[in-house]
This record gives structure tokens, sequence and C-alpha cells, in this order.
């Protein structure tokens, strides 16, 4: 089983930074509407915890279990792969059951040259995300490849 | 192959009129509403013309709808040519739509009550790629003998096809004989009053016919003078009681009749026949429907028992069809509304009789048992928190609720199993209706297995699969089991262990 390169972690983190950011615009918003309005001192509190509590989940704690737990392996005649935050969640689809494979690739992601795969058979769609452009092509093309190959004999 | 061009019969007209009236049916009704019904036919009255102008827009609407459907008949025409079925219709903006015969998974008929009288009858067009819930062509209204040509010619070619394939290929004679050897119609299911009664009883629908009931009831309590009752009932509060177990029990029958009522209109003379390779439905009293589907086409089979019909021994079939939506929508068809549990297993088995049925499951762990109401804590515990907060004292019955989550949670407990046998995948499991899953594994898109932390400390995982079924895909989850027992299922899929 492969993991995703650390490169990945940096971005997720890199996600995390920027959801962090928009709750704090709100939670300035909130203190500013306090500060006018007279409401009660509390909110400041609030404001402040919450914007803590989500700086320390979405840019340390979530990213790394998150990358703790994605494996991903392309055998001949399927693809496994692992992810999850809470619940760990093992996926297995047959090559033979694979429609089409796409990447995808964001500014961020161009920025750190990486890339995200999606999977899709005829009724779900899965995703290898952050992994390295080349690895990334290279993987798509190879699973096509081996879609192509893989008969169905059942 | 002759080009002669065909028309749709001139009542589609009609049909076509009322079904886009039945869509301004409800705007109709808001301007009203919103008029108060206030509509005076005076000319001299103050405002007269000023309310005249929402008639008069419905009026251009309701022309506009009838002229469209005028229009749709008159260009409409469908032709054979080049092994195609082709679809031209449009004034301004021509469409057509050229559909190859080998590509037409199934003809549906619909009947409505404009069709019977004319001996018509509508024809949905379905393919394999239609699977946005429409039909890929519909001809609104042909005549009988029409829609049988068109299936006749459809069946024709792909034979021809099949020749030609076979004089290719050098083996002539095999497929000729499978060829000339007529299947003989088998009819499977046919439903008689008793069931059509037991269903209307059983069914989820009565539910919504009980609250549509007790709704209108309320709309009438306006009327019970209730203040007289009251007066009157003082002395005699034990006739109240007889008085208000009346009313309920009333309701009750009525509520039962009318959904005896609907059933009877909607499943009338149901009858599953199997020909060919594919299953036929027919059904309806009012409206006759009749639906096919290619048995190739299934994707895995579900018997469904909701705790009614669990409690008379009772159950229903369910078939996940690959392609969505036969002209309803529904991705989901109902193979057999109501049979009996002891008696389902045999229908099934001539028609699929790759499957087995009965079968000894897998079932989780004891250790398992409080992992199915733990999770629910999670919405219970803050809930009765704010009814107790908000109602004290009387909120903290809230906490009475606890006893029928932990008991549907040990009742899933008990039903969720799993079997894996051949190829063949058996889940069963219950959310509120126990539903047995059976499935081939070449029909499964992808197995997953679930563990989140709590489950991996007590070595438990979660397994579902999951299959093709109109858009988006239907899943089965076997929910606990023992951690070896989930990674069997997976193993079980993977190609080199086959």
């Amino acid at each position: 089983m492969y993991h995703i390169p650390k490169k990945g972690l940096t971005v997720w983190r890199l996600y995390g930074l920027f959801n962090t950011l928009f709750v704090l615009i709100l939670a300035c918003i909130a203190s500013f509407l306090t500060y006018k309005f007279e409401w009660s001192v509390m909110i400041y509190f609030i404001a402040a915890v919450i914007v803590l509590i989500c700086a320390i989940t979405l840019i340390w704690l979530f990213p790394k279990i998150r990358w703790d737990h994605w494996r991903y392996e392309v055998r001949e005649h399927e693809i496994e792969i692992q992810s999850g935050l809470f619940v760990v969640t093992t996926t297995l689809i047959p090559m033979v059951r694979v429609q089409h494979v796409d990447t995808a690739q964001g500014p961020i992601l161009k920025k750190y040259d990486l890339a995200n795969i999606s999977i899709s058979t005829a009724a779900t769609t899965h995703v290898i995300p952050m992994l390295i452009t080349n690895d990334a092509d290279q993987l798509r093309s190879r699973i096509s490849v081996l879609a192509r190959v893989a008969e169905d004999d059942v | 192959m002759s080009n002669n061009r065909y028309k749709l019969h001139p009542v589609s007209t009609i049909i076509n009129f009322v079904k886009g009236l039945k869509d301004l049916i409800i705007p109709f009704l808001i301007i009203f509403v919103a008029n108060g019904f206030n509509v005076s036919f005076n000319p001299k009255e103050e405002g007269f013309w000023a309310e005249l102008i929402p008639l008069v827009i419905m009026s251009i609407f309701t022309l506009a709808y009838l002229f469209n459907g005028v229009l749709k008949w008159w260009t409409f025409v469908y032709w054979f040519e080049e092994d195609e079925l082709r679809v031209e219709y449009g004034f301004l903006i021509k469409k057509k739509r050229y559909i190859p015969f080998h590509r037409i998974q199934s003809f549906n008929y619909k009947e409505g009550i404009f069709h019977r009288i004319f001996g018509l009858v509508q024809v949905m067009v379905e393919t394999a790629g239609s699977t946005d819930g429409k039909p890929e062509v519909i001809l609104t209204a042909i005549t009988k003998e029409a829609a049988k040509q068109i299936e006749q010619v459809t069946r024709n070619v792909k034979q021809n096809n099949m020749d030609s394939l076979t004089d290719v290929e050098g083996n002539v004679a095999i497929l000729e004989d499978e060829n000339s050897i007529i299947q003989p119609q088998r009819t499977i299911l046919k439903m008689n009053m008793k069931d059509l009664i037991i269903l209307a009883s059983t069914s989820n629908s009565i539910g919504v016919v009980l609250a549509g009931v007790a709704a209108v009831l309320s709309q009438f309590s306006e009327f019970i003078p209730y203040e007289w009752i009251f007066e009157e009932v003082s002395s005699f509060i034990k006739f109240g009681f007889v008085f208000v177990t009346l009313i309920i029990f009333a309701g009750l029958l009525v509520a039962w009749l009318i959904s005896v009522m609907i059933t009877f209109i909607n499943y009338y003379n149901y009858t599953v026949i199997e020909e060919d390779e594919r299953i036929t439905i027919t059904r309806g009293l009012l409206e006759k429907k009749k639906i096919t589907i290619p048995l190739n086409r299934i994707q895995a089979i579900k018997i469904v028992e909701n705790p009614l019909k669990q409690l008379f021994g009772y159950s229903s079939v369910v078939v996940e069809s690959a392609s969505a939506g036969y002209g309803e929508k529904d991705k989901k068809m109902t193979l057999f509304p109501l049979i009996s549990k002891k008696k389902v297993y045999q229908p099934l088995q001539e028609l699929l009789p790759a499957f087995e049925w009965e079968q000894s499951l897998t079932r989780p762990p004891k250790k398992a048992k409080p992992f199915f109401y733990r999770l629910d804590f999670f919405w219970i515990v803050p809930l009765i928190g704010l009814c107790s907060y908000f109602w004290f004292p009387f909120g903290l019955l809230s906490i009475l609720i606890i006893i029928p989550v932990i008991f549907l949670g040990l009742w899933q407990y008990k039903t969720t199993g799993f079997a894996i046998k051949g190829n063949q995948l058996t889940i069963v499991y219950r959310i509120i209706s126990k539903v047995t899953f059976v499935v081939e594994k070449k029909r499964i898109q992808a197995i997953q297995s679930k563990q989140s932390y709590f489950q991996r400390r007590k070595n438990i995982s979660s397994v579902q699969a999951i299959v093709m079924s109109g858009m988006t895909g239907a899943t089965a989850k076997a929910s606990n089991l023992n951690e070896h027992d989930a990674e069997q299922v997976l193993r079980w899929f993977e190609k080199s262990n086959a």
C-alpha cells in the first residue's frame, strides 16, 4: 500500500488555513457587531474559542489523521483505497468495473505539482488525492490500460 | 423495409393538452386563492376589469397549451429506416431522434382513460443510455396494432442481425435452433382480491392516507359544534369517551377504505409474466401499465419486509435495475408488491435460477450489540437536553425515547447478517424494514469496509456493497460484523481469489 506524498499534507494544512481564515472573518464580523450594538461580552470569548478550535482541528489535527489513514494500491485486477477521518473506509474496485479515470489539478495543487485522480465506475466515483503530477498521469494511464485488459469472465 | 411515415393518433393532442393542464392547476389555484375567490361576473361592479386580468392570462395559457398540443401532434412523425427508429417533431425547432433498434432495451406501455376509450396505447422506448429517468422516446398515443408493429419490426431486425452474425462465425445451426424455439410465456405471479386488500392494509402508504384523512377531519372540526357537545357531554363523560373512540375508529376505517381503493386502482390485475428473457408487468384498473424489464439488466434483488408485513408473514420484492425510470419517478422497480414469505422463493427461483435464496447467515458478534444504538445517542442526548430545558418538567419524559431507539437497535442487530456462496453475496439488514439484498459478484461495482476508532478497538467492522441503479447506485450495508468476517467479503471480491 502506498501513502500520499508528504506534500499533500502541506496542501491539506493550507486548505485548513483558508477555512480557518474564513471562520476568522465571520468571527470578526460578529465581534464588530457586538462592539457596535453593545451585545454581551460573552460573544467575544465564544468567537475566539471557535476560531481557536477551528485552527487546531482544521490546520493541525484533521489533516494529520487524514494523511495517516490514506493508502492506495493499484493491482492488476483491482484498486484498493483506504481513507477516512473518523471512520476508516477501505474500498475495493475491480478493474473490470472502471469506466473512466480523470485527473484534476487546481491552482494550489499546480503550485505544489500535485494532482487528484478520480476513478469512476457505473455507480460510484473514488478519489485518490494529492499525487505528484507525474505519478498521477502514469497511474491514470496504467489504470486505463489495466481496465482495458481486464476481461469480464465472471 | 418500408419508409412509410406514421403519425400519432389525433387523440394525442387532447392527451398532451390535459397533461399540460395538470402542470397549470397549481398556479391557477394560487391565483384564485390570492384573489380570495371573489370573481364577480357583473361588468358594472367596480374593479371588474382588474379582476378579469388573471382570468385572461389563464385562458391565454390554456390556449397556448392547446395550440402546442395540436402543433406537436401535427408535426410528429416516426418511421423505420436503416435499422433505426426515427422520430421527428417540432415546428420552428425541428427535433430529430434516431435510435438503432439493437440499442432498444424495452418497450413500456401505458393506457390512460383516453387511451382506453379509443383503444390506443402510449409507448415509451427505453434504451441503455436513458439513465436520467426519462424514456428516450415517448409516442403519446398510437393504436395497439401500430405498437405491435414497432415491436415486431424491432424483433425482426434484431433477429436478422443475429443471423448475419452467425453467418460470419459459421455456427449457424446452433443459433438457428435456439431461435426457432419460441420460449413459452410463463405467468410468474398474479394477484387476487385478497392479496390486494392485504397489500392495501400493510403498505407504507397507509400512513400517508391516515395523515390525509386526519387533515381532512380536522378541517371539518370547524363544523362540529364542540361547545354544544361538551355541554351535553359534561354529564355523560362516558358517552364522550365512546364518541371520541367512534370518531377515531371511523377515521381509521375511512383511511383503510381509501387505501384499499387506491391500491385497487393501481394494482388491479397485477400480473408478472416471464417471456423471452424479459419480465413483463401489467397492472392498473383505470390506467393500464405494461412494463418490461430485460432479465440481464437486473443488478440486484431486494426482498423487503416492513414490520407490518413481517408480522403477517408477507414480503415484497424490489428489483434494482440498470436503466432508470420506466416513465416513472422511482428507479426501483417493484416486482412483487406482496407475496407470502413462504412462497417468495419459488417464483424467484424460476425467474433467476442462478441464485440461491435460503442461506445460513454469518451474524455480527455479541460484542457488536451496543454499536447498533450507541451512535444514536449523538442526536438523542442533545434532543433530550433541549426538551428537558425548554419544557421542564414534562420535557424530562423525552428520556423515554431511549427505549424504542435501543429496541430498534437490538432488532437491527438481530436481523443483520451476510452470506457468501459461489459468486453470490447476500446481505440482510434493517433500517426499519428488513431487507434481504441478493447480488451476483459481477454486478457489484465496489465493496467498502468501514471502521471507526471504537469499532477498531473491538475488532468490529461494517461492510457495504454498491451496485448500479439509476444515476446514483444502490448500497447494501451489513453493520458491525466481526473484523475477519468483513475481511472475508473483501477477499471474496478480489478477482485473484475467484
